[in-house]
């Protein structure tokens, strides 16, 4: 219990007012402040991290190990951090859950072959050092950078190997390494709060308390796509005004995502142009 | 993609990098941090600022200055440093290593990485100049320095970045010597460089870069290294205009390992037959039989024991092996010859179109139940082609020009394209350029090989030297030291440096009067009545021995073998050199020590009447030669006489000589037959080998007289005592160091070994067959195999035999298990060689596992790592192997030049059949001859019969002939000069 009841019911009218008055002036579709940045871990094929300004921090790394595609099942494989959870907690599996399902379906594979025989597999950690609201946004627009920096060993040997089987081998300079497509948008989960006619993007966690429900959407490709979840998003606490989803919510969240969602990933695509161009002059974080 | 410098500490400061690593067909991000310094000096002697910067390394010593303060001059009078480019030293390490050139070199230690990368053996060889500073080599560390290091730029190929980082290399030199270093006169500094673009880059940033051919004219003995210059792409263009042939292009290293892993592809040495040389072999671990390679185009430009990939053809195209007789030299004479290439172009063709993968496992599977069928289709062999080479067995070779090569007249002095001749004819003909073909015909040369394009139908080479007229003494010793990789260099100065200093005046110190620790643990034998016996006129003493009777009836044995490892300790130079030459070589008339002759002839070698430091192994016998008790221990002694095997003899025999010396003497041959009695009884085998030996007249030392060794009693008593000796030091270092004891095996033959030997004896000695089930039945079996009209060929068989077997091998315990430590031949279950320390580097191993094992001093961490043991091993096999081949070698040359002065009728036996010809031995000179159908009679009545190994045919005077395995027939010997090849051969004529 972060709020006490006075400030819940204010709060709460506050937010069922249209247009909703937010905490922070923000607009219903509005996502809080962000700062990333890209490609820091030297080890890692890709790397980002995002820091919100109440101090949420996402860093997810990125590598890759070429594996004979036959024997893979999958050739993403997601690891979740979150301190103070066990990784077999709902909350962790939930979490690992969504976003595995969310790139094995989404991602397009064929981007990792290499050859007929051969492909990449890549390993996306995430830590989240620290969260306040629901992480699976923070996590996914993470994602979104560490995927679109990631850069993949060059091949230099045949990629025709059906017949006549050729192992691998690629150039060793590093900066022949190749982004993973030039044309690729990883998919990302957008969080929105439901609350009386309202639909709130990204709802801070003192929102999160009073939301009536709360509904993931999954875009990718300039438009929403399936799975979209609905949940209580304060998981931490049980919320007293969490009621059904009226169903004409749901046609209307995807309509706003399909608004404003694009002006999101613009927003992420400039972040990594900046990050490129500052490259020359510092390249580490810490 | 390199981040910036931090500083860490005053002179330190720390970059990174990063790369792909791509191995295995794994791709793994690398970053490492990378350290630089500001410590590092010039090494000039001339530089006054790097004295004050350098640091004394871990042992406390500083840095050697070795470039010279006044360097060697080029014509025009300035003194210069060169600093080498990779591709300079990659083709030009023999002219770098030739003492008319190349003084004061610097080279980047981005260049040493780089060559170490390319060929390890250059490296060495570079490591080795650098390490003699004879030449004043140094290594200049410009990746770890400050002022040097540089980064890698945005999309610059790691090539161009060590193309610069090697001109920064250049440039602060310059800068370094020439400005504000004022003491001395100006020193050019000259980057060597055979990349154009390179060069050009260099110039435009003021550093002084030229060709390899540039800098040679610069020289004022420029006109006599011009020969030495290796061939490059470009040399030989005239020739690759025509494109003579094509070879198929070898498989990309993505191919091969993904190949070799799915079992498509296999590995392994290439042995061409002794008798084609378009007819080779590679035995592979898959197959129970080798994988035969017929024809040129199948071989692929591969060398005799080159490392090669090879893929199956179809099953089409297996075959038996030929049953004919085709030598280079034979084509060779005429340069237009056709590629005696049956297969033929188009077979190949066909090989190309794709064949998959799966396809060619199947394949497999029919090759390996063909090796394992039994006798109708036995016959039919895989064959394969080479696709790949991983190593080259690419060396010195020795050879001479083929003189149809030159041609015409003499037209000043372009240098001309000509074929040499190799000595050893298992290999192709090497194209070279020189100007002094003339010159240089009749002369035995050394060459080096430098490449085989794929449109070259032979390889390019490039003249290295001379070694002087064809068959003199010098020349061919040399030759044959060259063709075994044998080194004969005298010690560098290095290696000397070890000795002590006192010299040939070192004495054994005073045993009591001492601190040091491991002189107290050493025992005084010098009360015990020690003598050694060797072969007339030895210098090299390695053992001696002594016997007492015990009051309980027992005998004391003592073998005191010279304490070699008492100078020669582990990591030092000496050590090195002895670990890298690993053995002594004896050729007729002269010796390769493996160690510097102050130790070997006089410190280490147990001389008479003078104290010598010795490894003693005493023993308690009992009467019938039991080991009752076994001591090992660092000694002093002092041998009270040397005998020779003759003069012990006659002492032994002389019953009037009844001193304590003679009747220990008497006490260790009486025992030494009772140990060989047993070994007999154990099994142990009685090879022979047509063994024979060079008189010389001292005089002149001109060889005149050849006769077969013969062997005294006293032969065996030393030889048993050593045996046993070794059996005994193998048990302890064995028990001490059960994975890395350095000791000796030599392997039961495998039955196919002996196949054709017995369907031979099967066909024309009906009953007579050897055995295998053991050692003792095959010796059993031998001395059962005897012919009553015919006392030699018992003899015969043993040799036939012992070709047949394995070769004894060194290793590491830890490589095998104990039940394969056997000695075949011997008949024991652990053996070692301990004995002669003074010519074998595994006895030093021995000597100093043993110490270890008796807590006489702590044993080198390189004696107890598998790995490094795993080394030495194998290198000690392969000096072994090589010495043997010398010394036969030399045998061979002066059997040739005995024969020379008397033509003569003697007994010879067939021991080969083909159908073209047969190959005769001749006991009397230990000699073997092949003699062609066209010698023997006419060619077209021959008739070859596979099954009695026999050839019929008319000989030259009409008579009608059968000639088989095993017959003995009358040969008339004479030794002729092959005018191509230049080898003086045996010339066996069938009477």
């Amino acid at each position: 219990m972060i709020l006490s009841p006075a400030e819940r019911a204010y709060l709460y009218e506050s937010l069922v007012q249209k247009p909703a008055i937010r905490p922070g002036a923000r607009s219903d579709h509005q996502f809080r402040p962000l700062e990333a940045k890209t490609g820091f871990l030297p080890n890692s094929n890709g790397s980002a991290r995002i820091r919100l300004n109440d101090g949420s921090e996402c860093i997810i790394s990125v590598k890759s190990k070429v594996v004979v595609t036959r024997g893979e099942s999958s050739l993403i494989e997601v690891d979740i951090d979150v301190p103070g959870f066990r990784d077999d907690s709902n909350f962790v599996s939930n979490l690992k859950f969504s976003l595995t399902n969310l790139l094995i379906t989404k991602f397009p594979v064929e981007y990792l072959r290499l050859t007929s025989k051969y492909s990449f597999k890549l390993f996306i950690d995430c830590i989240v050092i620290s969260h306040s609201s629901y992480p699976l946004s923070l996590i996914s627009l993470t994602s979104y950078l560490a995927l679109k920096t990631t850069r993949l060993p060059l091949l230099t040997s045949e990629v025709n190997d059906e017949e006549i089987e050729e192992q691998p081998t690629f150039s060793d300079d590093w900066d022949n390494a190749k982004y993973i497509h030039p044309t690729f948008q990883p998919p990302i989960f957008i969080t929105l709060g439901v609350i009386g006619e309202n639909l709130l993007f990204d709802p801070s966690i003192e929102e999160e308390q009073v939301l009536e429900n709360g509904l993931i959407l999954s875009f990718y490709k300039d438009k929403v796509i399936t799975p979209i979840i609905n949940m209580n998003l304060a998981t931490n606490s049980n919320n007293s005004n969490f009621k059904g989803l009226n169903q004409k919510l749901i046609i209307q969240s995807i309509n706003l995502c399909n608004k404003y969602c694009p002006a999101i990933i613009k927003a992420l695509d400039t972040l990594i142009e900046q990050d490129d161009e500052n490259d020359d002059t510092d390249n580490h974080i810490f | 993609m390199i981040s910036q410098r931090k500083r860490l500490s005053s002179g330190l400061s720390v970059t990174s990098k990063v790369f792909v690593r791509s191995r295995n067909g794994k791709a793994l991000k690398i970053v490492r941090e990378h350290y630089l310094r500001n410590d590092i000096p010039c090494y000039s002697e001339a530089c006054n600022k790097c004295h004050e910067i350098i640091k004394p390394d871990a042992n406390g010593e500083l840095p050697k200055f070795i470039l010279s303060k006044d360097p060697n001059k080029l014509k025009d009078g300035s003194k210069h440093y060169i600093i080498l480019d990779t591709n300079i030293i990659l083709h030009t390490i023999d002219l770098l290593e030739n003492i008319q050139c190349f003084y004061d070199v610097i080279i980047p230690q981005t260049v040493l990485e780089e060559v170490k990368n390319r060929s390890i053996p250059i490296y060495q060889r570079l490591r080795g100049l650098v390490k003699s500073e004879d030449k004043r080599f140094v290594v200049f560390h410009n990746e770890f320095n400050e002022s040097t290091y540089i980064n890698r730029l945005k999309n610059e190929s790691i090539n161009d970045r060590n193309d610069r980082a090697i001109r920064k290399v250049a440039s602060w030199y310059n800068t370094h010597l020439n400005d504000n270093n004022n003491s001395h006169e100006n020193i050019k500094i000259i980057l060597l460089c055979n990349d154009k673009d390179n060069r050009l880059k260099a110039n435009s940033e003021g550093i002084n870069a030229l060709s390899l051919l540039e800098y040679i004219d610069l020289l004022p003995n420029g006109e006599d290294l011009r020969d030495l210059i290796p061939a490059d792409s470009n040399t030989f263009n005239d020739f690759n205009k025509d494109n003579e042939t094509s070879f198929p292009e070898y498989y990309s290293d993505a191919r091969i390992m993904a190949g070799i892993k799915n079992g498509t592809l296999y590995q392994g040495i290439l042995n061409i037959s002794q008798y084609n040389f378009l007819q080779g072999t590679v035995q592979v671990p898959a197959f129970k039989k080798p994988l035969l390679i017929i024809g040129s185009k199948n071989l692929n430009r591969a060398f005799n024991s080159d490392s090669v990939i090879v893929e199956l053809l179809p099953k089409d195209k297996w075959r038996e092996p030929s049953y004919t007789i085709i030598e280079e030299t034979s084509l060779g004479a005429d340069d237009n010859a056709e590629d005696a290439d049956s297969i033929g172009d188009d077979d190949i063709s066909g090989t190309n179109g794709v064949v998959s993968d799966k396809e060619r496992l199947l394949l497999a599977q029919e090759a390996i139940n063909a090796t394992n069928a039994q006798s109708e289709e036995r016959r039919l062999q895989p064959t394969a082609k080479i696709v790949g080479i991983t190593r080259r067995s690419w060396r010195y070779y020795v050879g001479q020009i083929a003189p149809t090569s030159v041609i015409g007249e003499d037209s000043g002095n372009s240098s001309k394209s000509c074929f040499v001749i190799l000595m050893d004819k298992l290999l192709p003909k090497i194209r070279i350029r020189t100007r002094k073909s003339k010159e240089y015909l009749g002369q035995r040369i050394v060459i080096s090989v430098d490449s085989w394009p794929s449109n070259s139908r032979y390889p390019n080479g490039h003249f290295v030297r001379s070694l002087g007229e064809i068959e003199s003494a010098e020349a061919e010793t040399e030759a044959l030291l060259l063709e075994h990789d044998v080194e004969y260099r005298p010690f560098a100065k290095n290696v000397l440096d070890c000795l002590p200093i006192e010299g040939d005046n070192w004495v054994v110190p005073d045993l009591k009067q001492t601190d040091d620790p491991q002189l107290k643990k050493r025992i005084d034998l010098r009360d015990k009545l020690v003598c050694s016996i060797d072969p007339p006129n030895c210098v090299d003493i390695d053992d001696a021995l002594h016997a007492k009777r015990l009051s309980n009836g027992n005998y004391e044995v003592g073998v005191h073998i010279a304490d070699v490892t008492h100078f020669v300790k582990p990591n030092t130079a000496l050590d090195q050199e002895g670990a890298s030459r690993g053995t002594s070589v004896y050729l007729v008339d002269k010796r390769i020590d493996m160690l510097p002759m102050l130790l070997g002839t006089n410190l280490c070698s147990l001389k008479p009447y003078v104290d010598r430091f010795a490894f003693s192994v005493i023993w308690e016998l009992d009467e019938d030669a039991n080991i009752i008790n076994v001591n090992f221990m660092k000694s002093v002694i002092k041998s009270r006489e040397a005998f020779s095997y003759e003069r012990a003899q006659l002492r032994i025999d002389d019953k009037s000589q009844t001193d304590e010396l003679t009747d220990s003497m008497r006490v260790l041959l009486k025992l030494s037959k009772k140990l060989k009695q047993q070994r007999l009884d154990a099994g142990a085998l009685n090879l022979a080998s047509p063994e024979v030996k060079v008189h010389m007249d001292s005089e002149t030392s001109d060889p005149n007289e050849v006769e077969i060794k013969k062997l005294l009693e006293t032969n065996s008593l030393v030889e048993e005592f050593m045996l046993l000796a070794n059996i005994s030091v193998a048990r302890k270092i064995y028990d001490a160091y059960p994975q890395t004891a350095m000791l000796r095996r030599h392997a039961p033959p495998p039955a196919t070994n002996f196949e054709l030997l017995n369907e031979m004896l099967n066909a024309r000695k009906p009953g007579m067959s050897i055995s295998l089930e053991s050692s003792k039945a095959l010796a059993d079996s031998l001395d059962r195999c005897e012919d009553p009209n015919d006392s030699y060929f018992n003899t015969l068989l043993r040799i036939m035999s012992t070709r047949c077997m394995m070769a004894a091998e060194y290793f590491p315990s830890g490589s095998f298990g104990y039940p394969e430590f056997k000695h075949y031949g011997l008949a024991v279950d652990i053996y070692t060689h301990f004995t002669s320390p003074i010519r074998r580097y595994c006895d030093v191993v021995a000597h100093r596992q043993l110490a270890g094992a008796i807590g006489y001093e702590n044993l080198d961490l390189s004696h107890r790592d598998k790995n490094k043991m795993e080394l030495i091993v194998k290198n000690i096999n392969r000096r072994h192997r090589n010495a043997q081949f010398a010394g036969r070698a030399s045998i061979e040359y002066y059997v040739g030049q005995v024969m020379r002065n008397n033509e003569s009728v003697h007994e010879g036996y067939v021991i080969k059949c083909f159908n073209n010809g047969i190959v005769v031995l001749v006991p009397k000179f230990g000699i073997e001859g092949l003699i062609k159908l066209e010698l023997l009679g006419d060619v077209n009545t021959a008739d070859y019969n596979e099954d009695k190994f026999e050839l019929k045919f008319t000989d030259l005077n009409g008579n009608k002939r059968i000639v088989g395995v095993f017959d003995k027939v009358l040969v008339d010997v004479k030794s002729v000069k092959d005018e191509i090849s230049g080898k003086r051969k045996a010339q066996l004529l069938l009477k």
